[in-house]
């Protein structure tokens, strides 16, 4: 009876799909709300804000790499302890729930504006209320995002890819459309000055010294543009899953989410005001800018209506997407810091039917829904409040990032956000100090200028902290102590099979590689095979043999020490990028089990670590030994190599 | 590194004149000890009566009997340049008291401790197990003869 799991890494552009889904969503209604905000010199600061994307996206990159299993929280956490990890992972569920929200209401607004003017052309004389529509439709998809997740359907990158393609074609469309649009018509710049709204300055009417103008204007339309920014943090959550070579395969993500954001996001943006008469932005076209450009360009009516079609269809998929990444990042941060047992396990209970952490996914469902109500499907009221939470956790992430080059001087970095200056065995590090300055200064604008997201957002994460902090208090009264990394709950799909041999064809590459492992804390030669092993050609099967002595009955099950070996190896999986077969099996003998494995496999290699209590040479003569007792007498076989592995040697030898 | 990957050969190491039947059901230690007597004969000249004894008992603590029955006591001496092997017959067999495991058959096997051989060891170490299965083990137990069990096993 063994138990096995398959363990898979996608590709830097499926990465980059998966992030683009959350991150590019905001195209759809980033320039709407900014346009509201302070007037049309909206699309510099959306352009302007989708190039400073490219900067989080650096720091991003070195806190991913720095951390595998990262996002703000483990981030926060190392570099400033669990209380404010707790203050910036309230803030991120803040960010998650609106998340949501703001990608269904927007979906919705964009479907309600094409139908206004399909049903006409269809006889059906309906006016479709937008906002009211909008909110019905969001709370449909939530519903249906809420069942998925209590059913535990896995975001699939695949799906994310189709989507971001066929948004990629529209946007190339769209793009060389409006240049012609653009060539025909002429153009003119938008003005660069921002015009703020009374709304739009918030508390700021009262401090006379504080005149949007200048650099604070420009600061203040920063900081009301910044909600194009969401969707990083899952960068962080997806960089776990990247294939080999990880760190090269994240650049190539981030440096396509940077190109696809900049020209989606940032230059349909600008062409839009180009092209939108500026009353038509503020408008009719506030609420779904980019129909609005389809809309608008040169040619006949039913091809700027296909066009339109095409929009909304890209727009439905990628924002509908974006709801089901928010579920999928709250409920993954929030199960993240319940590990941490700082967040109490009533919340973590498993559905009974799905085995997923069902109040979790009420909770955000719940939330959700209720800020969709209350928002009556007012896209710039959710603007309003969307940017605290993404600007929370991106200056608490930058802020770390900054404290670990200092607490984590030694380290050493596979790269680094550019600008540093070596000093006393540090980096000190100015381009990162800057990028910090530049969210500080947005953040306390924001405070003062957002009234909705200031007072919404600090209640709250007031209330998340709280029930992190109860809860935490709950949990050291049972004694559930803290400890960093303890991955001991890994949720891995496991499966039981009654004989090797029906894992065998799965094993489909051309070289296969047993790996047996048994302590957590060596795995030497488990990450040596891991370094050079081309995952393209080789299956690395990771066996772990649990000593059992008697008659088994076969009700055995994997006990909280073998689910930590397990957990090891995914993790070290996972830094890697690399794909392994991990199986675990009862046996009375683990020699035995790795011999008949490995014949069941034919495998060439079994690389094993070395034994504090024996040593390489007798682990050696006992994997002769039983090699040689699964052979039939005067069989060849096909050899082996066997080899252990400790730090700097190795022995190598050939069973036959 | 990788050695040459030497064939052995059985014929080389069990002979008829080291083939030992052990009546009765000693214990594991005492049908050690008996094949050791009879590789001290053997081996007497390179090594001490004291360091072999010494040695088996040291190794005997760290080998294990197959799930086949088979069990194979081995040791290293750096003074040998060749493999010394004595087979032992035990036709009422003994139960190994660490796995309950009924042992008939035992090889008692010293290699040279040298680099260059160990492959060799291994090699020696993965055919006695493959050759030692529980069908040979039992034919084994019924004869008589050292000469039989010399041949039954090297098929000469």
């Amino acid at each position: 009876m063994l138990s096995t799991a398959m363990l898979s890494f996608i590709s830097f552009w499926k990465a980059a799909s998966v992030v683009l889904c959350d991150f590019g969503s905001s195209a759809y209604y980033a320039g709407g709300i900014a346009m509201k905000a302070f007037g049309p010199a909206f699309p510099w600061f959306i352009l302007g804000v989708m190039l400073f994307s490219g900067l989080m996206l650096g720091v991003y990159t070195e806190s991913c790499i720095m951390f595998v299993r990262g996002g703000v929280y483990v981030v926060v956490r190392e570099a400033m302890g669990k209380v404010m990890a707790k203050f910036s992972v309230s803030a991120l569920v803040f960010d998650y729930a609106l998340t949501g929200p703001i990608s269904s209401v927007t979906a919705g607004l964009y479907l309600g504006g094409l139908l206004s003017n399909i049903l006409p052309l269809l006889h059906i004389n309906w006016h479709v209320p937008s906002r009211a529509f909008a909110v019905i439709f969001a709370i449909l998809v939530t519903a249906y995002f809420w069942r998925e997740n209590i059913r535990g359907i896995e975001e699939s990158a695949d799906n994310n890819f189709k989507i971001i393609a066929f948004v990629a074609v529209v946007a190339v469309l769209l793009l060389g459309w409006s240049g012609l649009t653009l060539y025909q018509r002429g153009f003119v710049l938008p003005p660069f000055t921002p015009v703020f709204s009374e709304e739009a300055l918030g508390w700021t009417v009262h401090f006379p010294w504080l005149k949007a103008v200048g650099l604070i204007g420009i600061v203040m339309a920063f900081g009301h543009s910044i909600l194009a920014l969401s969707g990083l943090e899952t960068l962080a959550q997806v960089y776990r899953e990247i294939e080999d070579p990880k760190v090269l395969n994240l650049k190539k993500a981030v440096v396509s989410i940077f190109i696809f954001s900049v020209l989606f996001t940032g230059l349909l943006t600008f062409i839009s005001a180009l092209i939108i008469p500026p009353d038509l932005v503020a408008g009719k076209y506030a609420e779904n800018l980019l129909s609005g450009l389809a809309l608008e360009l040169n040619g006949p009516y039913w091809s700027r209506l296909g066009m339109q079609v095409l929009v909304v269809l890209s727009g439905v998929l990628m924002l509908v997407g974006a709801v089901n990444t928010s579920f999928v990042g709250a409920n993954g941060v929030l199960n993240r810091v319940a590990e941490d047992g700082i967040l109490h396990d009533w919340f973590r209970h498993l559905h009974k039917k799905y085995g997923t952490t069902h109040r979790i996914v009420n909770i955000i469902a719940v939330i959700q829904i209720v800020i969709i109500l209350v928002s009556g499907g007012d896209i710039f009221l959710l603007g309003e409040a969307y940017a605290f939470g993404v600007l929370a956790s991106m200056s608490f992430n930058t802020m770390s990032m900054v404290i670990l080059r200092f607490k984590r001087r030694e380290e050493e970095r596979e790269w680094m956000f550019p600008l540093n200056i070596p000093y006393n065995n540090a980096y000190i590090p100015v381009g990162l100090m800057l990028v910090l300055v530049v969210l500080l200064s947005a953040t306390g604008m924001n405070l003062l200028t957002k009234k909705v997201a200031t007072i919404g957002g600090l209640a709250f994460t007031a209330v998340f902290y709280a029930i992190f902090y109860v809860s935490e208090k709950l949990n050291e009264k049972k004694a559930q102590l803290y400890q960093p990394d303890d991955d001991s709950d890994e949720k891995m799909n496991l499966r039981r099979e009654a004989d090797i041999q029906t894992v065998v064809p799965e094993l489909t590459k051309a070289r296969r590689v047993l790996v047996p492992v048994r302590n957590p804390n060596n795995l030497v030669h488990l990450a040596s095979v891991l370094e050079t092993a081309d995952d393209d050609t080789t299956d690395i099967i990771v066996l772990s043999a649990k000593i059992a002595k008697g008659i088994q009955s076969g009700g055995e099950t994997m006990a909280d020490e073998d689910k930590e070996v397990f957990s090891a190896v995914v993790l070290l999986a996972e830094k890697y990028g690399k794909t392994v077969k991990p199986i675990f099996v009862f046996s009375n003998d683990p020699f035995y089990s790795m011999a008949q494995v490995a014949q069941a496999a034919g495998a060439d290699e079994i690389v094993m670590g070395v034994s504090g209590s024996t040593g390489a040479e007798i682990q050696l003569e006992r994997l002769a030994m039983a090699w040689g007792m699964l052979k039939k007498p005067g069989e060849a076989g096909k050899p082996v190599l066997a080899k252990v592995v400790w730090e700097g040697r190795q022995m190598t030898f050939q069973l036959s | 590194m990788i050695r040459q990957s030497d064939g052995v050969s059985l014929s080389a190491v069990i002979t008829p004149e080291n083939v030992v039947f052990i009546e009765g059901t000693p214990s594991k230690e005492e049908a050690v000890r008996q094949l050791t007597e009879r590789m001290l004969a053997r081996v007497s000249g390179v090594i001490s009566r004291k360091a072999l004894f010494d040695r088996v008992a040291e190794v005997e603590k760290l080998n294990q009997v197959l799930e086949s029955g088979f069990y194979i006591p081995h040791a290293k001496f750096p003074e040998l340049d060749a493999f010394y092997g004595v087979l032992g017959v035990v036709p009422q067999g003994f139960t190994d008291p660490a796995t309950g495991l009924k042992v008939k058959a035992l090889i008692l096997l010293l290699s040279p401790h040298k680099p260059a051989f160990f492959q060799r060891h291994l090699n020696m170490l993965s055919l006695l197990s493959q050759t030692f299965q529980p069908e040979l083990i039992e034919k084994l137990a019924v004869l008589k003869d050292p000469a039989a069990a010399a041949a039954l096993v090297t098929g000469k």
